[in-house]
């Protein structure tokens, strides 16, 4: 995997190679993307919606056919996940939009993935047909059935080839098992069992019962009065299959240990950093809750982004973060607008490269930025239709915070709020990237890749 | 910072968090707070995050505001201090008149009158509605509940309600204020619930700027005693066990 930074010198150099959706601008709010992410080869690209539909995108073998397609990515399957249910017991619709998506690692031929909405976690399989059986003795090739008293030979059936087919199927319903909304799902280690947390509870299931689930974190406080804090993400680590975190609203991080206890309530490790009394405001606790966290490959570190910022945590210390990187600080001075409009409360992911040496996460006005941990440069860049020329160089954009306007910087005031970039995926190997911007999906590869 | 025509700027607004852009912002958040806690109330199902966010920014404001106010409790004694009632004025004084709810421009007789004359038996606290709220939101979407909780009553929080299980570790009254609190309580245990509801919402209604805009451009810059008095009115004791939560080192949460 070739290094290269994010900015300048030996740096990455992001090209547009896609973009997928609609271009109308009337956004059918069915097709706003809610996830976006990567299969452990980055061979498939999955993305769920809010009209509960996956779209799985394959990438194709570079060939020298077709040496213009450097590795494109096309629609491989597509299926209706969640459709909205109604609660009748409580006289609550249940949305059907995909909180999350998560692969499993692949075992054989086919491909599994856990999907979620607010309330249910199924397992589909994804898997080719390419092959179809023919010659049966008890129907004609059409599929009506033969008369049995004129059969007077045997045959037995061959496989023919058949055009390709995509067959995506629930193998595995998880319901039941979350009183709230469910944010997070995570698949762990050992391959056999996953995590999915709602605002207040984390359940553990093994894939291959549905049954049940076993809770191993619990928040809700006996009174709900006192409740003043809420889970917002979990993750399971990367390697050690006993470890998981969870993040919080108030901006904390616990880190459990499934060895210590059956029940997690009291976490191994707690990550917090001091606030800072200069910078206090009657908006510090909503900025400081924790929208995503993510383990590095390696293990090592997590990361969180909270509404401001992202930073990066070394799990042998917890009373800070080791680094910290300025999203948009320019929105600083305009919370209680962002307050007033919901901005606000925008739940932004964040992700890291295959080589844990760089991280992105998104903005508003369609900006996304990447911060190289190696160097420390970062880069602004957009996502937009403009810029969508093939394999054309994406230029470096700048929000201007104040004084004069350099030309082709932009100002706060002039940001499009109403597009943000909340759901980003990076390769696990290459220098390719999937930014979703609202219902388009934008994947742009670096030159030198 | 702004300061009306013909008055000095004294020193000291800097001390009390910046004057009135400071104030003008807790009055922002204060409003902006409460129309969305109103609406999402109308939701079936709001999110709890955003929920949870937004209750604990009416708690910093309420607590904000109650420490403000206590910075000026007044006493029978308090005419010995005469240094500090001018300090606070002439800073509070300072926003000019027609600013929106203006909550801090008072006279000293108006606060003390203010805070003597407590709500009538239909006023009920900010941060029990904002409790009751919770409440039901989890009633309406735990079905493992062990305990059966129908409509809790939005004061249920502020008194021990005889024969409520889990309302012992709730007497937040705080002991502290008068005896005038204990009276209201006491009247308005005997509400309907539908009742309760209803007086909320027009209560939460009655914070409408506008109506502190209509009153204080009718009253002398002098004498903001309306707007400070129906603010005030919802300010709860604060005493909850949820102001624990407030500090940064949150301790690991409560089960």
């Amino acid at each position: 995997f070739a290094g290269g930074g994010v900015g300048g010198g030996n740096d990455f150099q992001w090209c547009f190679s896609q973009v997928k959706g609609a271009i109308d601008e009337d956004v059918a709010e069915a097709d706003i993307i809610s996830t976006v992410e990567f299969n452990y080869s980055g061979e498939l690209l999955a993305t769920g919606d809010k009209g509960g539909r996956v779209v799985i995108f394959q990438r194709e073998q570079e060939s020298k056919n077709r040496p213009l397609s450097r590795g494109e990515y096309n629609v491989y399957s597509t299926f209706q996940s969640h459709e909205p249910e109604f609660d009748y017991l409580k006289s609550l619709e249940i949305e059907e939009k995909i909180n999350k998506i998560r692969w499993l690692p692949q075992q054989n031929a086919a491909h599994f993935l856990l999907s979620t909405n607010d309330k249910t976690i199924k397992l589909w399989k994804i898997s080719e047909r390419d092959k179809r059986a023919e010659g049966y003795n008890l129907k004609d090739e059409d599929g009506r059935l033969r008369d049995p008293f004129r059969i007077t030979t045997l045959r037995v059936p061959v496989l023919m080839p058949m055009d390709l087919m995509v067959e995506a199927s629930p193998r595995r319903i998880f319901a039941n098992a979350h009183t709230y909304h469910i944010n997070s799902i995570s698949v762990n280690s050992d391959h056999e069992t996953y995590l999915s947390a709602d605002d207040l509870r984390i359940n553990l299931w093994h894939l291959e019962i549905t049954d049940r689930s076993f809770n191993i974190v619990d928040i809700k406080p006996a009174n709900m009065e006192e409740l003043t804090e809420v889970i917002t993400a979990a993750e399971c680590h990367p390697h050690q299959c006993n470890v998981f975190v969870y993040s919080s609203s108030k901006g904390t991080i616990r880190l459990c240990d499934m060895r210590a206890a059956a029940l997690c309530d009291r976490h191994s490790k707690f990550f917090e950093e001091p606030e800072d009394p200069s910078s206090r405001s009657f908006f510090s606790e909503i900025i400081s809750s924790i929208s995503d966290v993510k383990f590095s490959h390696s293990g090592r570190y997590m990361m969180t982004r909270d509404y401001l910022s992202v930073k990066v945590w070394d799990l042998n210390m917890e009373n800070r973060p080791v680094e910290t990187y300025q999203v948009h600080e320019y929105l600083r001075s305009k919370l209680c607008s962002l307050y007033e409009n919901d901005c606000i409360f925008d739940k932004f992911e964040c992700c890291w490269n295959g080589s844990d040496s760089a991280i992105m996460t998104g903005s508003y006005n369609n900006f996304f930025r990447m911060f190289d941990r190696n160097t420390r440069r970062d880069i602004t860049l957009e996502a937009s239709r403009e810029n969508s020329k093939p394999r054309a160089m994406l230029k470096p954009r700048k929000v201007c915070t104040g004084g004069k306007r350099k030309k082709d910087e932009i100002s706060v005031d002039s940001l499009d709020f109403n597009k943000k970039i909340l759901h980003t995926a990076w390769h696990p190997k290459e220098n390719v990237i999937a930014v979703a911007a609202t219902n388009n999906l934008y994947i742009f590869q670096d030159k030198i890749n | 910072m702004m300061v009306a025509r013909g008055m000095k700027r004294k020193l000291y607004g800097s001390d009390n968090g910046g004057g009135s852009v400071w104030e003008s912002q807790l009055q922002s958040v204060l409003d902006i707070s409460l129309d969305k806690f109103q609406r999402d109330q109308a939701l079936v199902e709001p999110s709890l995050l955003r929920s949870v966010l937004i209750t604990n920014t009416l708690r910093q404001v309420q607590s904000v505001v109650k420490t403000h106010l206590s910075g000026v409790s007044f006493h029978p004694k308090l005419h010995t201090q005469p240094k500090k009632q001018p300090e606070l004025l002439s800073t509070l004084g300072s926003i000019p008149a027609g600013h929106s709810a203006s909550l801090c421009s008072l006279g000293v007789e108006d606060m003390e009158d203010d805070l003597m004359a407590w709500p009538s038996e239909e006023d009920l606290s900010l941060a029990t509605a904002i409790t009751g709220i919770l409440n039901d939101l989890d009633a309406a979407l735990d079905d493992d509940c062990g305990l059966s909780v129908p409509q809790r009553l939005p004061l249920a929080s502020m008194e021990n309600l005889p024969g409520d299980g889990r309302s012992k570790q709730n007497s937040t009254i705080s002991h502290k204020t008068d005896g005038c609190r204990a009276s209201i309580l006491g009247n308005s245990s005997h509400m309907s619930n539908y009742l309760q509801e209803a007086v909320i919402d027009d209560l939460l209604l009655d914070i409408d700027t506008n109506v502190f805009e209509a009153e204080a451009n009718s009253v002398s810059p002098c004498a903001f005693s309306f707007p400070a008095d129906q603010l005030v009115k919802y300010l709860p004791p604060f005493s909850n066990s949820s102001a624990v939560s407030l500090t940064p080192a949150s301790p690991p949460m409560v089960r």
